[in-house]
């Protein structure tokens, strides 16, 4: 069996810019209310035109688990690491709180998690693949803006939404090689 | 045995300690005393507020002014490391002449830097994983090698040159070490400037610039804080011998701005026409944005363009050589902390409403530092004056000249 | 005067009573084994329990998880059909609500000057009593039962509240719908004899005229319209504003405020008069379409677009597409439609739409709502002597029915009574009203559950000042509302994670029905409606004064089914009662927190041709029949909308999709999503005032004024202002939002829909002024 590689394929066009996603992670993920607390975000992208001739868009993002990652390899203890399914995760106990990830991080992903004392970001809720669970974010969705799967397996949905689809990255200039995709 | 090495070591320390009472250390002292105390009190409230609350860091700009302080004061002490070397393996002779000087000051400058650091990382103790579990691709890892090397060098040097009963072997090694310093104190600077180089995400660091950059400015404060050091501990009227070696440093410290000058230049403009790019924006913090007063006050007249001519105006006059390293030490603490803040001002994403990212109406994320860091800061100035003019006035830091 | 009754109590409550007792034994046990009874503190391990969302009205589906007897988040549950598997950003910001700070943890008994913030901490015990005895005194007082109101919302507990309204027997019950949809619903019924749903998931034309359901969040509706959108669904969105449901629209149309009902009558002019209309369906299941015809000739496109702004080619190609597409094609219902002086009227318009192109009861048509047959006991109540009918129908032609000056003279509206109460509901302004004049009697004393009118309801000065008349208020809420703020007792509800909470059947086309089980303990010892009834009526029963207007014997059958057999018992055996047609209902419940007959959407039960319609004729009404016996119009007509003057902007409501109404606000999970609310005002218009985004405003109306912050946008027509709602708060005990940002009901008029009784919220007109 080949090795899974995790991803998520987004169709942003869809998002309603409710939240959701960015409240159920903060309970997965038992993060607390603050300004830079989140690991997730929805950004209103600006309006376009003027009055009567608008048109809005949102984008809904994470931790884009870069298969080029720049967080990890600057980081002293390698507390940031890849899972075997390329999902990138922090071992807390390592972290020195350098803080070099979160400056190197071309999307912004990270935060001081100030409970756990240590950096700490999506993870792509790695807690609930021993159950087979979705990510939260991508569960509680009222649209279903992100579908999560396994990149390796064409059978995934998420591998047929992208091969199906035009689809982009976020920051391709950084060369990251992002797992988020965004259905154009 | 055991007793044998305690007389050894009692009378090696009493062999050590002398009074100069004609250096004037004791207002620096007391100077030193009131910042550690200040600064004491600044470090215990971070450790009850904790980091995120004591520190104006944000999420944007997760470097700040003790990322900056911590560069301010290593990299002087790689520089001044750097001029030792010269002395000492090179046989530089106006330099040897005040080795000595040059080793502890170096030494402590150092210490100073590290309490910056480690009041800078939050989980100082779990440093040890950067030896259980060592990430050789990471910067910040060779970063605490290169320093703890040097410091171990620092101290085999220290250890040298105050051993009663000197040898020519010992001089030999002191060489050696005086080399190791300086090689290891340039890989050190270099390294440091590739923490920030290898920061995917911050354009504005991005090639070798930084770390040539840290390196000529880190020998040109060296250059600086010997001569004014020199100048206080002299009163303002040196040694005949030593003027020589002062004079020497002017010009390494006026051959060094030049160098930083010619630096910036290549810099700004290959930054300007990277636009619409990050490091264009970081460029443009600089020179028209929220580090402007810094850039053009901080960084151009003070670190440049007054040290640049009271340097080429000294003609041999201590005092104004002096002069300059002071501004120029003053200058070079702007030059540090644009150096950390610019590239992180341009926020990776736009500050829109639900992106979480707050910026100004230019595009900007925001930085201050809290008081808290700013008396962290304050710390490290408290460390470097008590204990190098506890040096001064306890020990002797003359150079016999051993050639 | 005496009310007369039936009298087969006995009938009813002893099936109740031998249902239970049959139902019991096994799963009963089950039930004081498995968590509920169980330990509160040092619970350790995890579960996923079944329940149903309460912050907002749709009853998500959810698993709470449960770590060590802490709720740790609340997951989506996937058999949940009705809301397609998710939960918003409230749904899930509900597992701080048991922990929220702010909470109310125990009653609250004043202790200073209503509205000081000085209460007294007393056991549920005491307030009981206090209740009991308050509603002891209001009765030998005022020798009415009617003198005390009863004010409540929705929720699955809203039930055991009007047991305790029905058990003292006062018929003064007033609800929430009138400041919601008490308009769309009678609109909609004058046409289908019911209130309809819109089949989204199917429809391939959807014309939605100001609902907003990226926003206002109703399921399955906001999610059918973008996840589940059929390949090629067209969706037309008439807006004021710019909401994200238009910005998903395939055509926003800015219509002007008030104008719909143009736009909606030149649809079907140009339906009619282009023969696009369903022959067959309009012959054998409508009434009156000449009448129709001929009243609509004089509105065509041209003159609407002059009316609504909306282009006259638009409402041609509107009603071209729309008959192109029928029967899947919709105009949809609506849900807030606290609007207009005239909404019942523009509801019958829309509702003729579809009739006519025959999309009635099929896939992607206007759909009769079915729901979850479920057994629920029929209570007999004492019947009482003192007692007075309704005082919002008593107060009918006693005074103005709060309609603008310039409306109250217009035909077709009813100008002294509210033309069709609900009789359970009441009408929320007409009350109020009826009630500062204290005619035909006063009432002096409030019970409420779970409604913040102070906040809800228009006209805030008006509402305090009704409250200051009060002998005595007592509030059932879970944190300190406004409303609670100014009560005298206020007693804490359990939240929906820690409470039972009986049966609903939540009808539409995809019916399910739904409960609550408690999926923690009480955090604080609260107790839910169901408890507090209990708790009342047994205090009630203690004071003879209370009893001595009724049937001693009627009374010893209420107390023996009612008191003993329901409120004596565990609320779990009303709930294995309520579902005891179905096979292990209650099993399935425990388990799946939802039952259902089918899974398949339900068409076609009224498209039988014979069916009978709840209409008058029997037939769906294009020309109402009842109408004109209250001197009502037949068909709608369009009469001009009072509009702005120079200067003026029209105060508009609506949705968004972070908090519900003034409940979510001080839940700090939603607070850091919007800390604020601030003015949507036109840019062209601000530039014209000098305001710039980001200034701070004074928006003020004739009956108050509030200070906001600009948002400077291209998203609101330029002669309208909105702010949205449940912001700028009175209740200190909210301290995220108390005078925060600005509030509705300070700002907003009171005026009626006098057919329905229903708010009209959208009257309000406004100036904006730099603060
Ligand atoms: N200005 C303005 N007024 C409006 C509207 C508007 O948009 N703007 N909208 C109208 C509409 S559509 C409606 S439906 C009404 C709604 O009006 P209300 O039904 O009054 O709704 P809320 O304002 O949310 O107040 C609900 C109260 O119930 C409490 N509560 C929540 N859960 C529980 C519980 O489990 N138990 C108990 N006992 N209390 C609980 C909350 O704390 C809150 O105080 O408002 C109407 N009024
Ligand atoms: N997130 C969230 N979801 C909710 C609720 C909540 O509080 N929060 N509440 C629930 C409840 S109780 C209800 S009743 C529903 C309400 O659901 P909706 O009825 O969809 O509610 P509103 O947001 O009030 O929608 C009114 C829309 O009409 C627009 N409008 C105003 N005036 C006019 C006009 O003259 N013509 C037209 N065409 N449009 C106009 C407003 O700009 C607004 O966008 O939402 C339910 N869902
Ligand atoms: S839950 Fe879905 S629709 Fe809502 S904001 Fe997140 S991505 Fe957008
Ligand atoms: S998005 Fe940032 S945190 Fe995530 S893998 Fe890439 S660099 Fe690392
Ligand atoms: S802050 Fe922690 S995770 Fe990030 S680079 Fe430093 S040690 Fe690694
Ligand atoms: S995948 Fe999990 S951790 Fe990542 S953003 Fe979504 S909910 Fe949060
Ligand atoms: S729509 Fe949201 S708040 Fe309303 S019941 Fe569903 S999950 Fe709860
Ligand atoms: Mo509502």
């Amino acid at each position: 069996m080949a090795t899974k590689k995790f991803g998520i394929v987004l169709d942003a066009k869809k998002c309603l810019n409710c939240k959701a996603c960015t409240v159920a992670c903060k309970f997965e993920n038992t993060i607390h209310p603050g300004e830079d607390d989140y690991r997730i975000w929805v950004t209103e992208l600006e309006l376009k035109g003027t009055y009567p001739n608008i048109s809005q868009e949102y984008q809904p993002s994470q931790c884009q688990h870069c298969e080029n990652t720049p967080c990890a390899s600057v980081c002293p203890t390698k507390a940031t690491y890849k899972s075997p399914e390329g999902v990138v995760l922090i071992d807390y106990d390592k972290c020195i709180l350098c803080k070099a990830c979160m400056t190197a991080c071309p999307y912004d992903a990270r935060y001081e998690n100030v409970h756990l004392h240590a950096i700490d970001k999506c993870t792509f809720c790695y807690q609930r693949q021993p159950e087979g669970r979705e990510p939260a974010c991508v569960e509680t969705c009222p649209t279903r803006v992100r579908v999560f799967g396994d990149l390796n397996d064409p059978e995934s949905e998420a591998s047929k939404l992208l091969a199906r689809n035009h689809t982009y990255q976020l920051k391709p200039e950084r060369n990251t090689r992002p797992r988020l995709h965004y259905i154009k | 045995m055991a007793a044998h090495t305690e007389n050894h070591g009692k009378s090696f320390l009493k062999s050590l300690i002398v009074n100069n009472k004609d250096i004037p250390a004791m207002p620096f002292i007391i100077l030193g005393l009131i910042l550690c105390a200040v600064g004491g009190f600044a470090v215990i409230s971070v450790f009850v507020k904790g980091h995120h609350e004591a520190y104006g860091v944000t999420r944007q700009v997760p470097w700040g002014l003790l990322i900056s302080s911590y560069a301010y004061f290593v990299i002087i002490s790689t520089g001044i490391a750097f001029i030792g070397g010269l002395g000492h393996a090179f046989g530089y002779e106006k330099y040897a002449k005040i080795s000595k000087r040059i080793v502890v000051l170096a030494t402590i400058v150092l210490l100073a830097g590290f309490t910056q650091i480690l009041m800078e990382i939050g989980n100082p103790l779990r440093m040890v994983y950067m030896m259980i579990s060592p990430n050789f691709k990471a910067p910040i890892f060779w970063m605490g090698m290169f320093y703890g090397i040097e410091l171990v060098i620092l101290a085999f040097e220290l250890y040298l040159i105050f051993k009663p009963n000197q040898t020519e072997a010992d001089h030999k090694l002191a060489a050696v070490a005086g080399f190791l310093a300086l090689l290891v104190g340039v890989l050190a600077t270099s390294n440091l400037g590739y923490v920030f180089g290898s920061l995917n995400a911050r354009e504005w660091y991005h090639g070798i610039y930084f770390s040539t950059f840290l390196v000529v400015s880190g020998v040109t404060a060296g250059a600086a804080l010997l001569i004014l050091v020199h100048t206080i501990v002299y009163k303002g009227s040196l040694p005949a011998e030593l003027k020589p070696s002062m004079v020497s440093l002017g010009k390494l410290m006026g051959g060094g701005i030049g160098v930083m000058m010619f630096l910036y230049l290549w810099k700004m403009l290959s930054s300007i026409f990277t636009e619409p790019g990050d490091a264009y924006m970081s460029v443009m913090s600089l020179i028209n944005g929220p580090l402007s007063f810094n850039f053009w006050i901080g960084e151009m007249l003070l670190a440049v363009i007054l040290p640049l001519a009271l340097i080429v105006t000294a003609k041999g006059s201590i005092k104004k050589l002096s002069m300059a390293g002071f501004i120029f030490l003053i200058g070079l603490f702007f030059t540090r902390f644009d150096f950390v803040v610019a590239g992180q001002l341009p926020p990776m994403r736009k500050g829109l409403a639900g992106s979480g990212v707050i910026t100004d109406v230019a595009g900007f994320a925001f930085y201050s530092p809290s008081m808290l860091e700013w008396l962290v800061y304050m710390f490290g100035f408290g460390v470097f004056f008590l204990l190098y003019f506890s040096a001064e006035k306890f020990l002797n830091l003359e150079t016999e000249s051993h050639h | 005067m005496k009310l007369s009754r039936r009298k087969f109590l006995a009938a009813s409550g002893g099936a109740f009573a031998a249902a239970v007792a049959a139902a019991n034994l096994t799963s009963l046990k089950a039930v004081a084994e498995s968590g509920h009874g169980d330990a509160q503190t040092g619970e350790k391990g995890e579960k996923h329990i079944a329940s149903s969302c309460e912050m907002c009205v749709n009853k998500c589906g959810f698993y709470a998880h449960v770590v060590n007897g802490r709720i740790k988040k609340l997951n989506p549950n996937p058999r949940f059909f009705k809301s397609r598997a998710m939960l918003c950003a409230r749904g899930n910001a509900g597992a701080e609500e048991p922990y929220n700070p702010e909470r109310l943890k125990t009653p609250l008994v004043r202790d200073g000057e209503r509205g000081s913030n000085k209460w007294r901490k007393i056991s549920y015990e005491e307030a009981f009593q206090i209740v009991a005895q308050k509603l002891a005194e209001a009765k030998t007082k005022y020798e009415n039962r009617s003198s005390v109101a009863f004010f409540s919302s929705e929720g699955l507990q809203e039930g055991s509240f009007q047991m305790l309204a029905q058990t003292y027997g006062s018929l003064n019950t007033v609800r929430h719908p009138s400041l919601c949809l008490s308009s769309t619903i009678q609109g909609w019924s004058s046409v289908y004899g019911v209130y309809p749903d819109a089949d989204l998931a199917n429809a391939m034309f959807v014309v939605m005229p100001g609902a907003n359901r990226a926003e206002a969040l109703v399921t399955p509706d906001s999610m059918d319209f973008l996840r589940y959108r059929p390949k090629g669904q067209q969706l037309v969105v008439l807006d004021p504003r710019f909401t994200n449901t238009a910005a998903k629209a395939d055509k926003w149309y800015p219509v002007k405020p008030a104008t719909d009902m143009a736009f909606m009558l030149a649809m079907i002019n140009v339906i009619i008069n282009e023969e696009l209309y369903n022959k067959d369906f309009v012959a054998n299941m409508t009434e009156g379409f000449d009448e129709l015809k001929a009243h609509v000739q004089q509105y065509t496109p041209e003159w609407a677009e002059k009316e609504c702004e909306i282009p006259a080619d638009e409402i041609k190609w509107c009603a071209r597409e729309f008959a192109k597409y029928a029967p899947r094609s919709v105009i949809y219902p609506g849900r807030r439609t606290s609007w207009y002086v005239d909404d019942v009227a523009f509801r019958r318009a829309c509702a003729i739409i579809p009739a006519l192109c025959g999309c009635w009861d099929v896939p992607g048509g206007i759909v009769p709502k079915s729901g979850v047959p479920l057994k629920n006991p029929d209570i007999m109540y004492p019947f009482y002597d003192m007692v007075e009918e309704r005082l919002d129908v008593e107060s009918f032609g006693e005074f103005d029915n709060n309609l603008p000056d310039d409306a109250r003279k217009e035909a077709g509206l009813p100008t002294d009574s509210v033309a069709y109460l609900g009789e359970k509901d009441g009408s929320w302004i007409r009350f109020r009203e009826a009630v500062l004049r204290g005619e035909p009697y006063p009432v002096k004393m409030m019970m409420v559950y779970k409604q913040n009118f102070v906040e809800a309801a228009p006209n805030r000065a008006k509402t305090l000042k009704m409250m200051e008349m009060m002998d005595f208020i007592c509030m059932i809420d879970i944190q300190m509302s406004d409303t609670a703020f100014y009560a005298d007792l206020v007693i804490p509800e359990s939240t929906y994670l820690e409470r039972w909470d009986v049966v609903h059947s939540l009808a539409g086309i995809w019916p399910i029905a739904t409960f609550r089980q408690a999926c923690i303990e009480p955090v604080y010892q609260t107790k839910s409606m169901f408890e507090i009834t209990g708790g009342i009526v047994d205090e009630m029963l203690k004071i003879p004064e209370l009893w001595d207007d009724t049937d001693e014997e009627e009374l010893e059958y209420f107390k023996e089914d009612f008191v003993e057999a329901i409120l004596h018992a565990p609320i779990q055996d009303y709930i294995k009662y309520q579902v005891s047609g179905f096979e292990n209902g209650y099993e399935k419940l425990l388990k799946d927190g939802v039952i259902y007959k089918t899974d398949q959407g339900v068409y076609g039960q009224s498209a039988k041709p014979g069916y009978r319609f709840k209409t008058r004729s029997g037939k769906i009404e294009l020309t109402n029949v009842k109408y004109p016996d209250k001197g009502l119009d037949a068909l709608p007509v369009y009469r001009r909308a009072r509009q702005p003057k120079d200067g003026q902007f029209r105060f508009i409501l609506g949705r968004h999709g972070w908090n519900t109404h003034t409940g979510t606000q001080n839940n700090e999970f939603l607070w850091e999503i919007q800390k604020e609310n601030t003015l949507w005002i036109n840019s062209k218009e601000a530039l014209k005032l000098g305001i710039k985004n980001g200034d701070r405003v004074v928006v003020k109306s004739s009956v108050g004024e509030q200070t906001v912050k600009a948002e400077v946008t291209e998203k609101i027509r330029p002669d309208c202002v909105f702010y949205a709602h449940g912001f700028g708060r009175v209740s200190k005990g909210m301290s995220l939002v108390y005078q925060k940002g600005a509030s509705q009901a300070a700002i907003l008029e009171d005026y009626i829909e006098p057919i329905s009784g229903n708010a009209a919220m959208h009257e309000t007109f406004v100036t904006v002024s730099k603060a």
